[in-house]
């Protein structure tokens, strides 16, 4: 346990050497500081200049849930980086052969950064919200983008073998959110080409205002996180 | 310290290391020679824990090594061929963090750079070393926690002379102090300068294990090969425990018509060449 609790802060204080990775971790404050006081400004005024009732309310709930995802989406992508980096360095092979060993080496790069993300997300999400969610809606969200947060850092960490790549692969693994907004905008039945998705569902079940649609998010994303995570730990 | 018996691995379906068995008795230089794609990196995986899907027995400090816990790292100091160096970090902050992961008192970090001739650049970022400069931070990497057993793959590789000579004497006195250690090299001066023992390895099978002063005296005796001018240069060879009846060297000594003799010992290299057709380089 000491093994991992100083390698998470060995990567903590890592961070404030790479102010790129370190803005990373505050992003989800400063969105949400957009989401929450800029948006309803911008609803207001397109309102009033297209003289409509509204215009970008209808998608709030959508936003909120690109918010859930975002702090497990930005600690994932510090994660990643950093390990990304320790790979290019060969560290991470030497701190395998350590009293923190592989298993350790994961918990501290992305099991307690998950958690402080979950921990994170339920934290801001009530503050910055722009529709009105329950509290159990929150908690759901919160756990969908954890988790969703591990599906991008695995994605990006099996399809790249070093930090350039990293940063390419990013840009990618994150379209994956987006099954989110396709039940806000497709409305027939085609959308389900995208169920495979699990953010499909977390979208499905905040359009529908449904918990009963977050039923096939968990199992897909253990799915995918199983999945995943066999092909990362063939790779190292 | 080390028992292997009957060790087999394979990445693929193809055996890589087969049948393997020795051991290595606590205090002793292990080298293992052999040429590249031998399966020398992969034995010393199998025996730090990395690959644990091998059959047949790897005991290590009395622990099977796919069995292995945290623990077991408590013991063993590894210095790979390559950095494993946080780059942006200085080399001290790289041996505290290294140091505190083990539960083990650490050796005291300024006197092991000062041992490796880097107490001056010890605030300096690991980026800025010179490939020599990490080779020696990377060893005292390993023994910060004083470990049983050290593992160390090419220590000398890319090094100049005087560097490793330094990084020799280290490993010299880590032996002093009863570590075992296995060394991994291609190098066959520094096996039969530092090892106790060596075991030549080519496809995953231990050709031949002895001390490298045993192995060398089984080639046979030294030569001796000097030369004289008789219109033009002539040379002649004949093995050393059989000078004194070389009637024709004991003529040229006498007429003092020597123009060279000089001894040719035989080396690992060439007992490998004999032993396996291919050469350690």
């Amino acid at each position: 346990m000491k093994a991992i609790r100083l390698s998470f802060w060995g990567m903590v204080t890592y961070l404030r050497r790479d102010m790129m990775l370190f803005a990373a971790c505050l992003a989800p404050i400063l969105v949400g500081f957009l989401f929450r006081f800029v948006i309803p400004l911008f609803e207001d005024a397109l309102t009033d200049w297209f003289h409509v009732p509204t215009v970008i309310s209808p998608y709030y709930g959508l936003i909120d849930i690109l918010f859930a995802m975002l702090s497990p989406a930005m600690f994932g992508f510090v994660s990643v980086m950093v390990t990304l980096e320790e790979n290019d360095e060969k560290t991470a092979k030497y701190l395998f052969i350590t009293p923190l060993t592989k298993h350790g080496y994961l918990i501290a790069r992305f099991g307690i950064p998950s958690v402080f993300a979950l921990l994170v997300t339920v934290v801001l999400l009530p503050v910055f919200k722009l529709s009105p969610f329950p509290f159990s809606y929150i908690v759901l969200l919160a756990a969908g983008g954890t988790l969703q947060g591990i599906v991008i850092v695995l994605l990006i960490l099996t399809l790249s073998s070093n930090k350039l790549e990293g940063m390419a692969v990013t840009k990618l693994s994150t379209l994956i959110m987006f099954g989110a907004a396709i039940p806000f905008f497709v409305k027939d039945n085609v959308q389900y080409v995208l169920s495979p998705l699990p953010s499909f569902w977390i979208g499905k079940a905040v359009f529908e205002n449904s918990l009963f649609y977050m039923l096939p998010t968990f199992p897909l994303l253990f799915v995918w996180i199983w999945a995943l995570l066999k092909q990362f730990l063939r790779k190292i | 310290m080390i028992q292997v018996k009957n060790l087999s691995f394979s990445y693929t379906k193809q055996p890589f290391i087969s049948d393997m068995s020795f051991s290595v008795s606590s205090g002793e230089i292990f080298g293992f020679l052999g040429p590249s794609g031998a399966g020398k990196s992969t034995l010393q995986k199998v025996l730090i824990g990395m690959l644990t899907t091998y059959q047949g027995s790897a005991i290590v400090n009395g622990v099977e090594c796919r069995e292995r816990t945290k623990n077991f790292y408590e013991n063993i100091g590894v210095d790979f061929e390559f950095s494993t160096m946080y780059e942006k970090l200085t080399a001290k902050e790289n041996l505290r963090f290294f140091s505190s992961l083990y539960e083990k008192k650490s050796r005291p970090i300024e006197q092991l750079l000062e041992k490796a001739g880097l107490e001056h650049d010890a605030d300096k970022r690991v980026s800025d070393y010179s490939k020599g400069m990490k080779a020696r931070l990377n060893f005292i990497k390993a023994l910060l926690h004083d470990p049983l057993l050290l593992c160390l793959d090419e220590p000398t590789s890319g090094l100049d002379p005087t560097n490793s000579r330094v990084m020799k004497d280290m490993i010299l006195e880590e032996k002093a102090k009863g570590k075992t250690i296995l060394l991994t090299t291609h190098n066959m001066q520094d096996a039969a300068e530092l090892c106790d023992r060596v075991a030549f390895i080519v496809g995953g099978k231990i050709c031949a294990l002895d001390s490298p002063h045993k192995l060398i005296m089984s080639k046979g005796a030294t030569t001796v090969t000097y030369t004289w001018m008789e219109n033009e240069e002539h040379s002649a060879s004949c093995p050393l425990d059989c000078l004194s009846a070389d009637e024709q060297l004991k003529r040229l000594i006498a007429e003092n018509r020597l123009q060279s003799i000089h001894s040719s010992e035989p080396t690992l290299n060439d007992i490998f060449m004999d032993l396996t057709g291919r050469t350690l380089l």
